[in-house]
């Protein structure tokens, strides 16, 4: 894309000629991910897979309760609560009463079991796979839904919880909810009322219904412009125009919060899925652990968080857990995890002690007595991991590897990671409520598919019994000291065996301007997610949110 | 007529083949479409909902032969499929979002850059070695020697940022309701001053030296000399005897060059964020959504064709003996 650095060099050097918000007082002006040059008119929250916008799933449907990755705790929402049977295999859930659709329509348990029911008739709409663990939804009255399990299955009260809830005296004339654009939104949420809508800006308008009204959401509607690069966004905010954003900015300390060092702010929280290099575990030598805990002490991961992610996030330790799983951490795994530490010489001693000698010129000979030489896959156009890589090939060659960084197109790269065609390669890891999803994707035997087959994770094609041991309980456990020992376990295990090298968390994008608006969480009152790509997340925020009186 | 006619036949040709090569060569691009489409969401997607999605999406593993024959008998009926990257919605629809911004933009900065490039041409050879002959010609090819892309950003800079004289972004002020008001008029117009001068600029260059080296030609001939003997006035000598003349080599090419503009347009859209088919189809060719990439191919090359057509005819309006010939 666009040359960044020329970008940046406009941005600082543009001063302060450059334009101020064009929205009304109390308009919120929303800059999310989504990249586009024009809008399509498509607010149907149960298909993100397609081309929604954003309110729809953010601000309009509503889940039963919502899942703060900071804090770890579920937020009630449209429910108030939610109770286990003793077995585990019924799980009741209290609706909170007085909640209202935007036409004035009463929400009842009616519309909780229609929503469920929906994801079963239509499986493309069940893009969690709740139903290949719930076995039934039933409505026990009004404000009360029991939710019957096939399995026990406690991870999945996640997928549950955070559904959005559609009406049903709408949706049930809808022949086709997986086509259906649903252009009149009809919504349980904040902002509900569309009150304008073109190509390249909208408008969401307050739902006279809501139901935390009068107090809540201040805001009076939120405004989203439609940014077709990543830096024409970083303009934006820069200049004034947005009030919340979601984007990556590079520098951001130096070309937006040093501008207006009251009102610009930025935070970015290392919650979100890690970044690890993959070896292909199918492989020789990387199937060998020895070489594998080789490979990531050769790395330098301060230089790689520096040089690659601009020191937003820090190196990630032996067991990848990012800052959301902090309270999972188990201090001996880290202890034990040495192997994150750069350390040139154990590396080159595991590696001779592996018998993967040096040849002459100071390469290493594999087994067959070939050279070293190894490829590391990284999609183009992911500046920040183009950049980490070059880092990472430069400390493999130093112990001896032939090490070069090769960057395919992002099709190509995720064909090859998903199908295992690769030797070494960059990719991410799925951000998940729990460590449960993560280990399970990096050493459970039931994601490991064959090479050839497209994995959705798992692509260094990994597993170990003991693990789907540790695993299986997790799924029975409901007590928080039991899940605390087993992910405790899981993690020694990934130290012990290290499957994939992790090298850093995600950092969640978040930034806002308070010159219109207050309420947004931060490090100091970090009540929700700061960054608005989180589903159902930017509830949380959107109804804090108060605007500066009077305007300015 | 029979020359219109002939002319009419080839476009069809044209048409068919490159409808044909819209078909093939998305085709032939690596990677795979639905692993780039559930890309997205990282692998969280449930098995069972992506095999429902995959029978909507239509994705099939027809012998290519069969989807060929499908794929024309939908183009036919107009049909361009569902789009990948903005599922639910209709190829059809997603174009439709951004065809008439990106025709008004490349047609007006072409027609311009046209005229201008034209006229310029013109005035450099009726004074051969004049100051215009001098600087113009080396002035110009420079700047078009610069990518569309890199133009953009400079004047954006320069003009958006900078001075802030002129929008940043989009085809018109997002306060403003699209209407047949002067104030929306209005707010369309600054905001293409800057998009289309990118083009004018960049391909002005070439039209002056196109013009100016067949005018030096046109200008040795008899007929000229004869009508300035015969004591014409020398504008209408340059204009209606040397220009007219002149013009056709560069008529032929003007239609040929709205195809390279359009693409080379589609660069300075992403720059000012203007909402025209630059997005879409970058986008399109990422996510590999085949049939946005086809519908894209498809009316981008029917409007060159068109405008083709629309050449030839004004060829045959300004040269008379491709009227005789056709008569004969």
């Amino acid at each position: 894309m666009l040359p960044r650095a020329v970008v940046i060099a406009w941005v600082v050097a543009a001063g302060g000629c450059a334009p101020r918000s064009q929205a009304e007082p109390g308009v919120l002006l929303v800059e999310e991910k989504e990249q586009t040059a024009s809008f399509i008119r498509n607010f149907n929250p149960l298909l993100e897979v397609g081309d929604v916008r954003w309110p729809a799933t953010h601000a309009m449907y509503e889940p039963l309760f919502i899942y703060n990755a900071l804090s770890g705790d579920y937020v009630p929402w449209l429910a108030t609560g939610s109770a286990w049977s003793d077995d585990h295999r019924r799980l009741r859930v209290d609706l909170r009463p007085g909640v209202r659709w935007s036409d004035g329509a009463r929400f009842t348990a009616r519309d909780v079991v229609f929503t469920f029911e929906l994801l079963s008739r239509f499986d493309a709409l069940d893009l969690r796979g709740v139903w290949a663990f719930v076995s039934g939804v039933t409505a026990v009255d009004d404000h009360t839904v029991e939710i019957a399990f096939s399995r026990v299955f406690l991870p999945g009260y996640y997928y549950l919880a955070q559904q959005p809830i559609v009406p049903e005296h709408v949706w049930k004339d809808v022949a086709d909810p997986v086509t259906w654009a649903n252009p009149h939104p009809v919504a349980t949420g904040p902002f509900t009322e569309i009150t304008a809508f073109e190509t390249q800006a909208y408008q969401v308008d307050r739902n006279p219904y809501y139901w935390q009204l009068p107090e809540r959401p201040q805001v009076r509607a939120i405004r989203f412009l439609a940014f077709p690069s990543n830096d024409q966004a970083a303009f934006a905010l820069v200049s004034g125009e947005v009030d919340w954003a979601g984007s990556f900015v590079p520098a951001i300390d130096r070309i937006f919060a040093a501008r207006d060092r009251e009102h610009h702010h930025y935070w970015f929280p290392p919650v979100d899925g890690g970044v690890l290099l993959y070896a292909n575990t199918t492989r020789a030598p990387y199937d060998d652990v020895r070489v594998r805990k080789a490979l990531s002490m050769a790395i330098d991961r301060a230089l790689v968080v520096k040089v690659g992610m601009y020191d937003y996030t820090r190196p990630a330790d032996a067991t990848g857990l990012n800052d959301a799983h902090a309270r999972f951490r188990d201090d001996a795994a880290v202890a034990a995890g040495d192997w994150v530490q750069h350390d040139v010489t154990r590396a080159n001693a595991l590696l001779d002690e592996a018998g993967l000698l040096r040849g002459p010129g100071g390469v290493r000979r594999l087994r067959d007595g070939s050279r070293w030489q190894v490829a590391i896959n990284v999609p183009t156009g992911f500046s920040d991991w183009v950049r980490a890589t070059q880092v990472i090939a430069r400390g493999l060659r130093e112990v001896g590897i032939d090490a070069r960084m090769k960057a395919h197109d992002f099709n190509a790269w995720y064909e090859q990671v998903q199908e295992g065609e690769f030797a070494l390669a960059l990719g991410w890891a799925e951000p998940y409520p729990t460590p449960y999803g993560y280990y399970r994707a990096m050493m459970s035997t039931a994601t490991v598919k064959p090479v050839g087959v497209a994995a959705p994770e798992n692509w260094h094609r990994f597993g170990l019994a003991r693990a789907d041991e540790l695993l299986g309980a997790l799924e029975q456990t409901a007590d928080p000291a039991t899940e605390h020992r087993l992910t405790a376990e899981l993690q020694r295990l990934f130290v012990a065996s290290a499957p994939a090298i992790p090298l850093f968390p995600g950092p969640l994008w978040g930034a806002y301007n308070s010159t219109r608006f207050t309420g947004f969480p931060d490090a100091d009152d970090p009540y929700a997610p700061l960054s608005p790509n989180l589903s159902p997340q930017a509830l949380l925020v959107l109804t804090r949110l108060v605007p500066r009186e009077p305007p300015p | 007529m029979r020359y219109l006619i002939r002319r009419l036949a080839f476009y069809l040709v044209a048409a068919w083949a490159s409808v044909t090569l819209a078909f093939v060569i998305p085709r032939l691009m690596p990677g795979d479409p639905e692993a780039t489409m559930f890309a997205r969401f990282h692998g969280k997607l449930d098995p069972e909902a992506m095999a429902a999605l995959r029978r909507t999406f239509g994705f099939s593993d027809a012998p290519l032969a069969q989807q060929y024959v499908c794929y024309l008998g939908h183009v036919v009926r107009g049909d361009l499929g569902v789009s990948v990257s903005y599922f639910p919605a209709r190829v059809g629809d997603v174009i439709a979002t951004g065809m008439v911004w990106t025709l008004f933009l490349a047609g007006l900065a072409v027609a311009l850059s046209y005229a201008l490039g034209t006229l310029l041409g013109i005035a450099a050879a009726w004074r051969r070695g004049g100051w215009l002959d001098a600087v113009g010609p080396p002035l110009f090819v420079l700047l078009g020697a610069f990518p569309f892309f890199w133009l953009a950003m400079l004047l954006l800079f320069l003009f958006g940022f900078t001075l802030g004289w002129s929008p940043v972004r989009h085809a018109y002020d997002s306060g403003v309701t699209p209407a047949l008001s002067a104030q929306f008029l209005w707010s369309v117009a600054t905001h293409a001053v800057l998009p289309a001068a990118t083009i004018v600029v960049a391909t002005v260059g070439g039209w002056m030296l196109d013009m100016r080296n067949t005018m030096m030609t046109v200008l040795g001939e008899d007929y000229v000399t004869l009508a300035h003997a015969k004591g014409l006035s020398p504008r209408r000598v340059m204009f209606r005897y040397a220009a007219r003349n002149a013009l056709l080599p560069s008529i032929t090419s003007f239609g040929m060059a709205l195809g390279f503009v359009l693409s080379g347009s589609l660069l300075t859209e992403i720059v000012f964020s203007y909402p025209g088919q630059g997005y879409l189809l970058i986008q399109a060719v990422r996510s590999l959504d085949y049939p946005l990439i086809q519908g894209l191919f498809l009316t981008i090359t029917l409007a060159v064709l068109g405008a083709n057509f629309l050449v030839d005819i004004l060829y045959v309006w300004l040269d008379p003996r491709a009227r005789t010939r056709s008569a004969s």
